[in-house]
């Protein structure tokens, strides 16, 4: 089911065979990547999956116990910190540091200083709509204007690659759709972004491709329109066009599973094995139709089967710190 | 190289201008002036004055002739100037300069002791009873019975009696230590005179005062260090232990406060850990610099103002950088390596035991080592890590500094344990930044170390 990592010559992520255990527990298991440069790119999974760990192998803070990673052609972003954008999943501030202050500080220590700071820092603030916090103290700030800050110092530096970690948890929906038009304005720029987050939809609005982990192991790893057409080909909406028509004579049909009221019209659940356009032919040859089409399956969905498919696989334990390491 | 300057340069301004810091800089300072100033008048009782009876059943009749010469208020005075004159004579040379006679008069106690003779076949219970009954200003202070064979054996004996003294409850013991002062003078006079000699001949002659050492050497004389010599190793040790602990208990908040606030994350996306860890001691470093730049000035000035500048020898303060470095990476280091693996400040303190243990230890041993800086035990311990700095700079500040060799080869120890102890802490300070839960042993700290 799940396809070998594409081999992008020219990957801005490349990870292979990777593996990471905390002490006797497994964090992440044989983990092929390849994000593409410019790709805007979704990394999901299940709180404790070992996105987190991944993500922070990636960025060089932890080290893979075995297998490759290469990020922006380089052997380690330790050698190209300078172009990562970084937004942690655990956000972290100076709390008695000025604002301006501490994005000027992140961003000296990315590479980025000169007579031009103190303006860079200015126009990042009101990107996310917070101008004028400059030389308040991080304390002084909401949790919601911390994470836009933090926002801020990942992208300060104009990055080539662009990591995120939950960057959008604990935000309200005006501050969401805020930091999504960011992310987008980046992804338009020129930068490849990767984001993490458990929040399926957020993924599928969002992304072009998406990776899937469960336990520690890849379970997906393809572009949104093919993993529609691959998932849940089964169901198909129907509308007939006569409101009082008697669905039921499509019950008679001997690929036909169920049939269940989904206002505005039905859902047929078709059997295995059957090709869709067959299905939708013949539903028609008996009930004409107002409107037919194959369901969009939602990536919740399709990660619930997954889940769900790998739920026979006995879970182990975790310990507080692996857990917490890898959370 | 540029990540780490700025690293360091965050942690030295963020240090230098908390109020913490400027509190504490100074406040070993005032706290010495103040010390200096302050101290005679606080710790002793420099308004002390007793006025009172001082009741003498003397049963060999000879000791209350002499004693009453003793109690009289010129002669009173008299002793105390000797006694003032003695107590500056003992003190060391430099303490004499600071304290002078003024500040001995001033804190002296006054007493004043009238003789209040007694028969000298009175009841002796009977006088007791006046210590404790009748109106208080009528009570004697102290009663003193002498023996009758006090000034002379008795009959077929060679052994000479003594006193006994009675005093009342709560007597200041101050008052007591006159009384027993006056009555061995006055029993001793007694004694002299009925030998027939004259205790102010004797006394003159068993008077030889005291006298200031020179030291000399080619085209030099000069006053002798005295107690300078047993106070520059401790001087030292001290500036190296707070040298140490200013710059380590910073690394170890900084680290925990970073740590636990989550911006640790946020660092290392832009700076390898060995990139922050090197800033932080740079940083915290050139903060004690600070701190001991500061305290050795005020020592030379204090010096220079003394007169006593001659008697310090500057490659002393040389070495002193030399080994607050090695002294302040191994330490230092260990107390981050603490820091990157608590959750916060409550279990560092469990952990920084050791730390502190190993820091108050050269305490213990700086008098062994500046009694006998050359004995065995003192040069073992000269390369002894993490002591070994502590020991040296205590030897090389005595009376009797080691060959140079043995200088030399401490160093070059102390910076190897300073190289491992910085191997150390990198290796837990990778692991530890991110590691969050139970609070670690130091046999979790090992393991990590093994495992990184």
């Amino acid at each position: 089911m799940i396809r070998p990592a594409p081999a992008f010559t020219d990957a801005a992520i490349v990870l292979e065979g990777v593996n990471k255990g905390f002490g006797p527990q497994k964090a992440v298991e044989d983990f092929d990547l390849a994000v593409p440069r410019g790709a805007l790119c979704g990394f999901i999974g299940p709180n404790g999956a070992g996105k987190t760990t991944t993500i922070r192998m990636i960025m060089s803070i932890l080290f893979p116990d075995s297998g490759r990673v290469s990020v922006l052609g380089r052997a380690s972003a330790l050698d190209a910190k300078d172009r990562i954008g970084y937004l942690p999943e655990e956000r972290g501030v100076y709390r008695k540091m000025r604002v301006g202050e501490f994005l000027a500080y992140i961003a000296k220590l990315k590479g980025v200083g000169g007579a031009g700071l103190s303006k860079r820092v200015r126009n990042g603030l009101e990107r996310v709509g917070l101008e004028g916090v400059e030389r308040k103290r991080c304390e002084e700030l909401s949790k919601g204007m911390l994470q836009k800050v933090q926002f801020v110092a990942a992208i300060l530096h104009e990055p080539d690659l662009l990591i995120l970690d939950e960057p959008f948890s604990g935000l309200d929906p005006v501050s969401m759709r805020q930091l999504e038009a960011l992310v987008l304005e980046e992804h338009k720029r020129g930068a490849t972004v990767l984001f993490s987050t458990h929040v399926m939809h957020q993924a599928e609005e969002l992304c072009e491709h998406v990776v899937m982990i469960h336990r520690g192991r890849k379970v997906l790893d393809d572009a949104i329109p093919a993993i529609r057409r691959r998932y849940d080909p089964r169901t198909i909406r129907f509308e007939p066009l006569d409101a009082n028509a008697d669905v039921t004579a499509l019950q008679a049909l001997p690929f036909v599973e169920r049939i269940e009221r989904a206002e505005p019209g039905y859902s047929i659940r078709v059997t295995d094995g059957t090709p869709p356009a067959d299905a939708i032919r013949r539903i028609v040859d008996v009930l004409a139709p107002a409107r037919i089409e194959l369901a969009r399956p939602r990536l919740e969905d399709i990660f619930i089967d997954i889940v769900a498919g790998s739920e026979h696989r006995p879970e182990e334990p975790r310990d507080t710190e692996a857990a917490k390491a890898t959370a | 190289m540029y990540k780490v300057i700025q690293v360091a340069w965050r942690e030295f301004i963020v240090t230098v201008t908390s109020k913490a810091f400027l509190l504490g800089l100074l406040l070993l300072p005032i706290i010495g002036i103040v010390m200096a100033w302050a101290g005679p008048r606080l710790f002793t009782d420099s308004d002390f004055e007793a006025r009172g009876a001082l009741a003498l059943v003397d049963r060999d009749g000879r000791v209350a002739d002499a004693l009453r010469p003793k109690l009289d208020p010129e002669s009173a005075r008299m002793r105390q100037e000797l006694e003032t004159a003695r107590a500056l004579e003992q003190m060391p040379r430099e303490a004499r300069a600071l304290v002078g006679p003024e500040t001995i008069r001033r804190i002296a106690p006054r007493i004043e002791l009238m003789l209040d003779e007694r028969p000298r076949d009175a009841d002796v219970d009977a006088e007791k009873a006046r210590l404790y009954s009748g109106p208080p200003t009528e009570r004697p202070l102290a009663l003193v019975v002498v023996h009758d064979d006090a000034v002379e054996p008795a009959d077929g004996t060679s052994r000479l009696g003594s006193y006994d003294l009675f005093v009342p409850p709560r007597l200041d013991n101050r008052i007591e230590n006159e009384i027993r002062r006056v009555l061995r003078e006055a029993i001793v006079d007694a004694r002299l005179a009925a030998r027939g000699y004259e205790s102010a001949t004797l006394q003159a002659l068993f008077n030889v005062p005291r006298v200031d050492a020179v030291t000399v050497r080619a085209g030099e004389e000069r006053g002798n260090a005295g107690a300078l010599t047993m106070l520059l190793p401790m001087a030292f040790g001290a500036l190296l232990f707070i040298g140490v602990m200013t710059g380590g208990q910073a690394l170890l908040t900084s680290t925990v406060e970073e740590k636990s606030s989550r911006v640790i994350e946020v660092l290392l996306s832009a700076v390898s850990p060995m990139q922050l860890m090197a800033g932080k001691l740079l940083g915290q470093m050139a903060v004690s610099f600070i701190g001991l730049g500061l305290y050795i000035a005020m020592g030379l000035v204090f010096l220079a103002g003394a007169a006593l500048l001659g008697l310090l020898d500057f490659s002393l303060i040389l070495y002193l950088v030399i080994f607050f470095v090695i002294t302040y990476l191994l330490l230092g280091s260990l107390m981050m390596a603490i820091g990157s693996a608590v959750n916060e400040m409550r279990e560092a303190q469990t952990m920084m035991t050791p730390i502190v243990l190993l820091l108050v230890l050269p305490w213990m041993l700086w008098m062994p080592i500046s009694r006998a800086p050359d004995s065995a035990f003192s040069v073992a311990l000269s390369f002894l890590p993490p002591v070994n700095s502590f020991a040296m700079l205590f030897r090389m500040a005595s009376t009797s500094p080691p060959p140079t060799w043995q200088v030399w080869l401490t160093i070059a120890i102390g910076f190897a344990s300073a190289l491992g102890a910085l191997w150390f802490t990198a290796k837990v300070f990778r692991i530890g930044l991110l590691m969050h839960g139970k609070p670690p042993t130091f046999m979790t700290l090992i393991r990590w170390a093994r495992q990184a």
